[in-house]
Parts: structure tokens; sequence; C-alpha cells
């Protein structure tokens, strides 16, 4: 998958649209808009829809999204944009931390830096980045920590997404590792830290100030990760990172440092807030705990950067906004994917989870990327059904019906439903 | 369904030209399984208007426009423009009304972690005045939008 040439990445790319007869948009089902909008809020529940709650907005380059927050910015994506394993540019969630938010960059006096512990640092331009590297290609999913925050029981603060905090792309550029090998990473280099020009008013040396994620000098995640000036074979929207950001493939989104622009070999374990005190999972078992566990301080907490990305499946149509007569085929289609290897098995329940029947697998487009999956559905009676689904993947991992909790409100990975009423024909 | 739209839509203009101001359904001939139609009701979110192409230049500056701000008004209370001034040096309100309605000890821990990891600079007072507003307006026992 590493090797793929660009040209061979159109190729497939040419190909997997043709073949994209599972992704089916003509089975779009738009709402029927009741007559009263969403809720404003949810909770102390659980929110129970397939997205936040939030209006539709717009925002430079972006098609309507989801308005989480507006200064700074966070939009999640709307459900029917996960009907194809390939989430557009203008389609793609936005998450920032801090309010400076670039609305113009220069590329005549931009330059990504390669400092700290190196044999010789590096200021690249824009053109010697895409011009003097290879080229590389991998579809990934990039995913917030907090996709589906909004589902934990009890609640927790911070971002209230649904499921929208999520998105697949085909990322092209260059390899972070030969970057790293121009710039020769010298020994004792125990991290190497990442940067972007967005910023925050904070004060200096505080978390509002400026978001620098690390990673261990050892991880393996490193040699998968690109620098990529393209997504989906476009330049990034601004929103996404313009002009370059980091891809890790397999790891939460929150280490896929947008606007790249400084990366530092450094030499002892990175301390920064976004580091020693956000973006912390428990050290257990899908980094579950216990409200009353977390609140006596004495859980064991590793940056999230430390696990891969649980398995996860998605129920896209049908979405539930319209009863549908019941004899007739429904077409039930979604996402799967892992950050722990492929998706090798999506299984479909038409019975709340008590029964479980292989659904249709749609292209393989590598490990990291979104797997369309497929099932007809014949329901023969009117009323009220709870469909589920859930996903395997090459490790095994199944995912587990059980929620999860903990106070940062990461690695939600519960089994998806959907309710949906059947009507009768006459 | 679009070829049989066009003789309705002639129907109730002739219809509405025969009969001003009658509720245009009773007017309809029956259709069979027809149960309503022509019922509008005002957009909840207002229209979007449609952003014209940059005028842009040849040089090497990448830009967009403003980022635009939906700010969801604050329940009206004492302390409200105290919150406003202060949280709002950093972020929009938009990250308090997002949230769930939340216990009165997280909104002070919130409001700490702003000021101990943030560098907010809110002195002792205000931070009690921003406290006891998010307690009175934003827990599950006072939202009430």
């Amino acid at each position: 998958m590493w090797s793929l040439s660009r040209r061979a990445l159109l190729a497939w790319l040419g190909s997997s649209t043709a073949g994209l007869a599972l992704s089916g948009q003509a089975h779009v089902q738009a709402a029927s808009q009741a007559t009263s909008p969403l809720p404003s809020f949810t909770g102390p529940g659980p929110n129970p829809y397939w997205n936040s709650v939030n209006p539709f907005v717009s925002y430079p380059q972006k098609l309507p999204l989801l308005r989480i927050t507006d200064r700074g910015i966070q939009l999640e994506t709307p459900r029917p944009y996960f009907l194809t394993p390939f989430t557009s540019n203008a389609a793609f969630y936005v998450r920032y931390h801090l309010e400076l938010i670039p609305n113009a960059v220069d590329l005549s006096a931009w330059r990504l830096s390669l400092e700290g512990n190196v044999e010789r640092p590096l200021q690249l331009s824009f053109d010697e980045l895409v011009k003097n590297f290879k080229a590389v290609s991998v579809a990934a999913v990039n995913q917030c920590s907090g996709n589906s925050r909004s589902r934990f029981q009890p609640r927790v603060s911070g971002a209230q997404w649904g499921n929208g905090a999520m998105g697949n792309a085909v990322w092209t550029g260059v390899r972070l590792r030969e970057l790293l090998g121009a710039a020769g990473i010298k020994p004792g280099t125990v991290q190497l830290q990442f940067q972007g020009i967005d910023r925050g008013p904070g004060p200096a040396g505080k978390g509002a100030d400026a978001v620098m994620k690390s990673l261990d000098a050892t991880d393996p995640a490193l040699d998968d990760a690109l620098v990529a000036y393209l997504m989906n074979d476009e330049p990034l929207p601004m929103l996404n990172g313009f002009p370059v950001r980091l891809v890790v493939p397999g790891k939460f989104g929150v280490y896929w440092i947008k606007h790249l622009t400084w990366i530092r070999a450094i030499t002892s374990e990175d301390k920064n807030y976004w580091m020693a005190t956000a973006y912390r999972i428990p050290d257990t078992p899908r980094g579950n705990t216990t409200p009353a566990d977390a609140a006596s301080g004495t859980v064991k907490t590793v940056p999230i950067g430390h696990v891969r990305m649980p398995v996860r499946s998605f129920i896209v149509v049908p979405d539930g906004s319209s009863k549908l007569p019941a004899g007739l085929p429904v077409r039930v289609q979604g996402i799967a994917f892992s950050g722990d290897g492929p998706v090798t098995k999506v299984e479909f329940s038409e019975d709340d989870g008590r029964s479980w029947i292989d659904a249709t697998l749609g292209p393989d487009h590598g490990p990291y990327s979104f797997r369309a999956w497929q099932h007809t559905w014949k329901p023969s009676r009117p009323g009220q059904h709870v469909i589920a689904v859930r996903a395997t993947d090459a490790k095994g991992n199944v995912q587990p019906d059980t929620p999860v909790w903990n106070p940062g409100g990461y690695l939600w990975d519960r089994i998806e439903r959907q309710t949906l009423m059947l009507g009768a024909g006459g | 369904m679009s070829r049989n739209r066009f003789p309705v839509i002639i129907l109730l203009a002739a219809a509405g030209a025969l009969a001003p101001g009658s509720p245009v359904s009773s007017q309809v001939p029956k259709l069979p399984g027809l149960v309503e139609e022509g019922k509008y009701a005002p957009g909840n979110l207002g229209m979007q208007t449609q952003p014209a192409p940059r005028k842009d230049d040849a040089g090497a500056v990448y830009a967009v426009g403003p980022w635009p701000t939906y700010t969801p008004p604050l329940a009206e209370g004492k302390g409200r423009e105290v919150v406003q001034s202060f949280c709002g040096i950093c972020h929009s309100t938009t990250y308090i009304t997002m949230q769930p309605p939340l216990p009165g000890a997280t909104w002070e821990a919130v409001v700490h972690k702003m000021i101990g990891s943030f560098g907010a600079p809110i002195p002792d007072a205000e931070a009690q005045i921003i406290v006891a507003y998010l307690k009175s307006h934003y827990t599950p026992e006072t939202r009430r939008k």
C-alpha cells in the first residue's frame, strides 16, 4: 500500500468509483422534516440522535455542517455524507482547540521546520516538500478522540459530538520518516513534537497558547505517518489544515496536527498541557473507569496516543427519519473501520442485537480506510424494529455492546443501533 | 412524480383565481391517496446565502473569508455580562450552551481549569460570579433552553 504511486492511486480511485454500486447514492433518504426542530441541547441523559443536535452552518470551503462551536471552530459532518467510503473535503468535520485559526497563508513565507535534536535543521518550502520528496498516498480515517461523546452516561464536559467527528480521505504527501531522515535525528531523541501555525490568545506556557502533540520516537505509527499536502487529490481546506497536516493512520485525530509547521526532536518526555493533562485515558481495557474512581485520583492515565482507534461500525441508512412500508426490501448501508488493522467482518442484526448475520463488505481501500458495508433486509411485519451493526477487525477485536466511561469522553465504541418504524401496506 | 406535478400546479393556480382567499385544499379534486398538500411553514434556521467566488491573484497567498460566528444567546440573569466578557476572551459562549446540563461542581471545575490550565485572567470575585451564573442556568436542575 505504501509504495502505491500517484498514478496507481488515481487508477484505483477511478476503478473504485466505478465499483461503488455499493454506495448506492440513489438510496439516500432525506429526512421527512417533522414540524418541530431538534431540541437545542440534550442531557442529562444520553444524546439519542446519530448526530449532535446543533444547527447547520456555513463556513468557507465547506458544505453546511453542524455547529458544535463557532470560536474556536468545531463542525460535525452530517450523517448522509457517510454513505460513501470517502468523505468529501467540503463535508469533512472540523475540530480546533483554540481560536486563532489562519484565514490566509502565504506559501512564499511559510516553511516546515525540522528542528531540535537533529543533525541538519531544515526549513522546507511548500515547493521543496512537493518536488524534492517522493509522494505517497494512504486512505485513512481521521476520527476525533471524543467522537460520540454525547453518548456518555453520566455526561462529561467537552465538545458534544454525535457520530460525525470522523471522516475518511486519501491523503497524499511525504513520509514523515523521509523528512526525519533528511534532518538526521540524533541519538537521545525521546519524542517527536508537532505544532501548527494555529494558536490561541492565552499566555505562553499554558494550554491556550499553542497545541503541541508528541509521539514516542519508537512508536511504529511514525513509520506510517505522512506530512500530507493533498486530501482526496485536492489541496487541504483551510479548516482541515492547509497547507499541510500530519497524518497518523490508526491514531486519533488529535495527533494529526493541522497547518503543521514545526517538527521537533526532543530529548525528554513532552510535558506540555496537551500531553501531560489533556487527552489522557485510563490505562485500563477500553480506557474504561467509573466517575468514583476518576474522582479519587487513583486512576493511572496514559496519552490517548498509546492506543489505536477501536473498531467501530455505523448505520447510515435507513436513518429512521421516515416510516418505511413493511414488505419492501430495505437496503441497510454504512461504514466500518478500525485503527488496529482492517475490518474483516461486519454483522447486521434485525432484532436489537440478539442474532447476527454477515453483511456484504464493499471494496477494500486499505487497512486504515472506511469499509462500506450493506445488507438487504426484508422486514415482514409492521411496527417498531431495532436494527444493529457490529464490526470485527483483523486482530479479532469485536465491537462490544456495553458503554465505556472516562472523564475525557474518549474511545466510544459501542454497537450502534437504529430504531425504525415500519408501516402497514393495504 | 415530477411529471404529475405540472397539471396540479395549474389546477391550484386556477382554483386560486376563481376563489381568492378560500382554502386551496378544498378546491383540489380528490386524488387517490392524497391526504395533505400545499402545506408550508416558515423555516427555522433562516436562509444561507451562497458565497461569491473570491477574486484571487496569482500570488502565493491563499486566503478565505472571515470565520462566521453563530453564537446562541446566553440565558438572561445576573452575571451574564461578566461571563460574556471574561469567557469570551478566548472562546465564544457557544462553549457553554453546547454542553449538556452539568452539575454545579463540574462547572466549578471547568472555570478553574480555564484559570489554572489555560491562564484565563479572571479575578477571584469574577470567577465566583461566573460559577454562580453557570449554576443558575446550566445544571440539570436549572437549564431551560
